[in-house]
């Protein structure tokens, strides 16, 4: 059963979330374990099983972001843990996220002055104004255009989420790094790579 | 996670660092990427035109440990080969090399994405060099 089957829901990437969280809260109830607790063991084991259905299914789909990742990888057929795909950035991009991490190590290597902070930030602001552009892209004109297309437009919308989200992964590294670079990381912010 | 020792001592002294200009004649360029860890690696070759050998290449990759002593090896590795053999490396030869564990095979794959795009451009870039010469020649 999927994300959107767990709420009888088509695979449509519009959705009233006011409505999720109401039916999330009913679905709790049915399936919460307190409820069942009387019940044969295997029924319960049941009942468990479909909390934690419920539980990751209504995690992604609150999230209007999380949502397309899902469904990108919901109609490649592939299970969620195995990122083995490609999706392909435009080379435009990684032309650009060469270079500022080019700009970032020099900078870090020369030692970093008042001057090239205020750089480094001031790159840093623009590229969050991009991150938030690509999202508001995506849970936008793209989810609408899945929404609305036919079978024959799908694929293509599907292979603009896939770069939209790739470039989003890409933007994400590289402010992190700049924050980094900046002496901001918090602790016990968690890097998503690096390791 | 614990690196082999050749990652290591990939990681701490990478050979052949720096880059070409791309458009040095026979210079072969190639730029991939991983979004999923923001990975950024660059691979460039310098064919002699004459002969077909790689006589020497050069990476930059902003990444992973793993990623940088994939492209490091891939460097050395390309030297003195003919662009056919260049062409037969495997990201499988990379992780058994470099003992790389499951987690990181993609950065393999992604060294070898370079090698092949590094190849291509150099392809295209040539092929276009021998068919503009070939029709100077035609029209002279």
């Amino acid at each position: 059963m999927n994300h959107f089957e767990v709420f009888g829901l088509p695979r449509k990437l519009g959705i009233d979330t006011v409505e999720l969280q109401r039916k999330f809260y009913e679905l709790s109830r049915r399936w919460h374990p307190d409820f069942h607790q009387a019940a044969p063991p295997a029924e319960q084991a049941r009942a468990l099983e479909a909390s934690a259905r419920l539980n990751a299914a209504y995690r992604t789909l609150r999230d209007p972001v999380a949502r397309v990742e899902y469904l990108v990888r919901l109609e490649e057929g592939r299970a969620p843990a195995a990122a083995t795909g490609k999706p392909k950035a435009p080379p435009d991009l990684l032309e650009e996220m060469f270079e500022i991490q080019e700009a970032l190590a020099e900078a870090k290597a020369g030692g970093l002055d008042e001057a090239g902070r205020r750089r480094l930030a001031a790159e840093r602001e623009r590229l969050r104004g991009r991150f938030r552009d690509e999202e508001a892209r995506l849970v936008g004109p793209l989810a609408a255009a899945w929404d609305a297309g036919d079978a024959a437009e799908r694929p293509r919308t599907l292979e603009a989420c896939r770069q939209a989200l790739a470039t989003r992964a890409y933007l994400r590294t590289v402010i992190d790094d700049l924050t980094e670079a900046l002496g901001e990381s918090q602790e016990g912010h968690v890097t998503h790579r690096r390791h | 996670m614990a690196y082999s020792d050749k990652v290591v001592d990939h990681y701490n002294n990478p050979r052949n660092v720096g880059s070409f200009t791309k458009d040095t004649p026979g210079v072969g360029t190639g730029l991939v990427g991983a979004p999923e860890c923001g990975d950024v690696m660059k691979l460039q070759i310098k064919v002699n035109l004459d002969t077909g050998v790689i006589e020497d290449a050069k990476f930059k990759t902003f990444g992973c440990g793993s990623a940088i002593a994939s492209s490091s090896l891939a460097t050395e590795w390309l030297k003195g080969r003919t662009i056919d053999e260049a062409a037969k490396i495997k990201n499988t030869d990379i992780v058994s090399e470099l003992k790389l564990p499951p987690v990181k095979i993609h950065c393999s794959v992604l060294a070898e994405d370079a090698i092949k795009a590094a190849l291509t451009d150099y392809k295209d870039k040539y092929a276009s060099r021998l068919a503009g010469a070939g029709a100077a020649a035609a029209s002279s």
